[in-house]
């Protein structure tokens, strides 16, 4: 019987660590195209300008929530 | 030896072809453990591998491997209310400046969407996810909360498409929208994306069912080439009322489900680095045939304005059965499949759009690759926005009509921030790496960028205070 390994949520028993599947599916994916081996990039390194326009952005979001609550109660009490 | 299927240890893949066995002496390498969604994952890109170094018919199946995300995103977007405006479009201003407008609205989704294509090939994470990632917990958060919701709300359109489109063959409403949303449920239930993406291209395909309407109306294919290189006529002149029209449809060229779903399908579909040109390719070639889609829509509905009929109010079915007259029975059985198949098309990507950056960012599995067992949050949500939309379109007396208006002020409003995140990503060497944005790439996202957030912010703004836009 070919011995496979599956991720702890499959729930399926670890049997022999030969693994021919796990190497075939290694052989074809790429790394992080595992879905428990994500790359993982960390927090990107913001220029004052990213700053800038990122807290610009929040602004507009509270304009656009206003927005769309003033079009809503418009829209309720017409 | 057993078939590979969810929870079975097995030693062969689905098409009954043998797993190679270790080679000798080579030790096993330790590394992640694997889900099913890998191995599933794997045995496409195992197809994909096979094609990839031959020619000829090979680079031809290589292409048919790897197309579906960009076909999905632009069909997609042709969704319920889309061809309605189509409809409207062509039924208030005929053959003329709208043609190639439209088609430049196509050219500017695609320098949108490619730049999607190459976030997911070379991180290998969805656009939630890479927001939470890169920008942190509240913008992560609010990206996938804002399109949920904008989601949630479009669903409710598309349900009222089906119901519209299926109503002109006397189908009940409930009948109607319960059937759509069966088939949504049914084609996730596969559990299998490239099942997933081949069933829903498969429907998606009758979005081009308008180009036979529009060959029944026998358009003057002078005029319509006339028009492709004019822009003309306008009837009307440069009106107000026009320049908000043309807002409108600039604001919605590109909406923020579409940034979202082509990248996590890219990244589920298994696409990588290598595979970029023909994501590409994908992305073109749907959005050629969404704009000629789009176009043959405008056409098929010509004869309404030539006969001077009052169609801006009109809605799917009713625009059928404005034009039996001119197209007869099976014409106008075509234009309301259409509808139907727009609806239906949109439900099935939107609601997996909100499905994906759910699981993106809760930090659950978020593939249509998943067993029910591993996946159920992502298949719970997936189903849910189906099923909410369906429900709302079902109660009486809801305000649809109001929804179907707010949901453009929504879509237009809540792009700036995912086409601003988008960029910033695109152009993160530390990220993107060889990928990143050239100064080309650059020049023309960055300029479609501006005049599409600007255009929906003067739509959105003077849809919510029209007193600011004089008359």
């Amino acid at each position: 019987m070919t011995q496979v390994m599956y991720a702890p949520e499959i729930r399926q028993p670890r049997l022999s660590p030969s693994a021919p599947v796990e190497g075939w599916v290694h052989e074809v994916l790429e790394p992080d195209q595992l879905s428990t081996a994500k790359q993982r990039f960390g927090r990107a390194r913001l220029t004052r300008g990213t700053v800038v326009l990122l807290w610009g952005l929040r602004v507009y979001v509270l304009l656009m929530t206003y927005l769309i609550g003033v079009q809503i109660w418009n829209a309720l009490h017409t | 030896m057993a078939m590979l299927k969810d929870n079975q240890n097995s030693a062969l893949l689905a098409d009954g072809a043998p797993i190679a066995p270790p080679r000798p002496g080579r030790a096993r390498e330790a590394g992640p453990r694997l889900a099913v969604e890998d191995l599933k994952r794997a045995e496409d890109r195992r197809r994909v591998m096979v094609n990839r170094n031959g020619g000829g018919r090979r680079s031809w199946m290589l292409l048919w491997l790897l197309i579906g995300p960009g076909i999905l995103v632009m069909l997609g977007e042709n969704d319920g209310p889309s061809m309605i405006s189509y409809a409207q479009t062509g039924a208030t201003y005929g053959i003329g400046f709208f043609l190639p407008f439209i088609a430049l609205t196509f050219v500017m989704a695609f320098i949108v969407q490619e730049m999607t294509v190459r976030l997911g090939a070379a991180t290998k994470l969805g656009h939630a996810e890479l927001i939470y990632t890169r920008f942190g917990r509240f913008w992560g958060f609010f990206a996938m909360a804002d399109l949920v919701f904008g989601n949630l709300l479009t669903l409710v359109t598309e349900f009222i498409a089906v119901r519209a489109g299926l109503g002109f063959f006397g189908v009940p409403p409930a009948l109607a929208v319960l059937g759509a949303f069966l088939i949504v449920v049914a084609v996730v239930l596969t559990r299998r994306y490239w099942t997933w993406e081949r069933i829903t291209m498969g429907f998606a395909v009758f979005n081009l069912i308008f180009i036979p309407v529009a060959i029944m109306v026998h358009p003057v294919s002078s005029q319509v080439v006339h028009a492709f290189f004019t822009w003309r006529p306008l009837p009307g002149g440069f009106t107000s009322q026009f320049v908000l029209l043309i807002m409108a449809d600039i604001g919605a060229t590109v909406t923020p489900w579409m940034l979202f779903f082509q990248q996590s399908a890219v990244v589920d579909k298994g696409l990588t680095t290598a595979d970029i040109r023909q994501g590409r390719i994908d992305t073109a070639l749907g959005a050629l045939l969404a704009s000629v889609a789009a176009i043959a829509t405008v056409l098929a509905v010509t004869p309404l304005f030539t006969h001077h009929v009052a169609a801006s109010s009109f809605q799917g079915a009713e625009f059928a059965q404005a034009l039996v007259p001119f197209v007869g029975k099976v014409g106008a059985t075509l234009f309301a499949i259409g509808i139907f198949e727009a609806g239906l098309v949109a439900a099935i990507t939107i609601s997996s759009s909100s499905a994906y950056a759910f699981g993106e960012v809760m930090g659950k599995p978020h593939s249509l690759n998943n067993s029910l067992r591993e996946g159920w949050p992502f298949y719970a949500v997936l189903v849910a926005a189906a099923g909410i939309a369906a429900t709302l379109v079902l109660i009486p007396n809801a305000p649809l009509v109001f929804i179907v208006l707010i949901v453009n002020v929504i879509a237009t409003l809540a792009m700036p921030p995912a086409i601003v995140f988008l960029l910033l990503l695109v152009n993160d060497r530390q990220i993107m790496g060889e990928h990143a944005n050239t100064r080309l790439a650059n020049f023309f996202g960055v300029g479609v960028t501006v005049l599409l957030v600007l255009a929906g912010l003067v739509f959105g703004i003077t849809t919510v205070f029209p007193s600011l836009f004089p008359t």
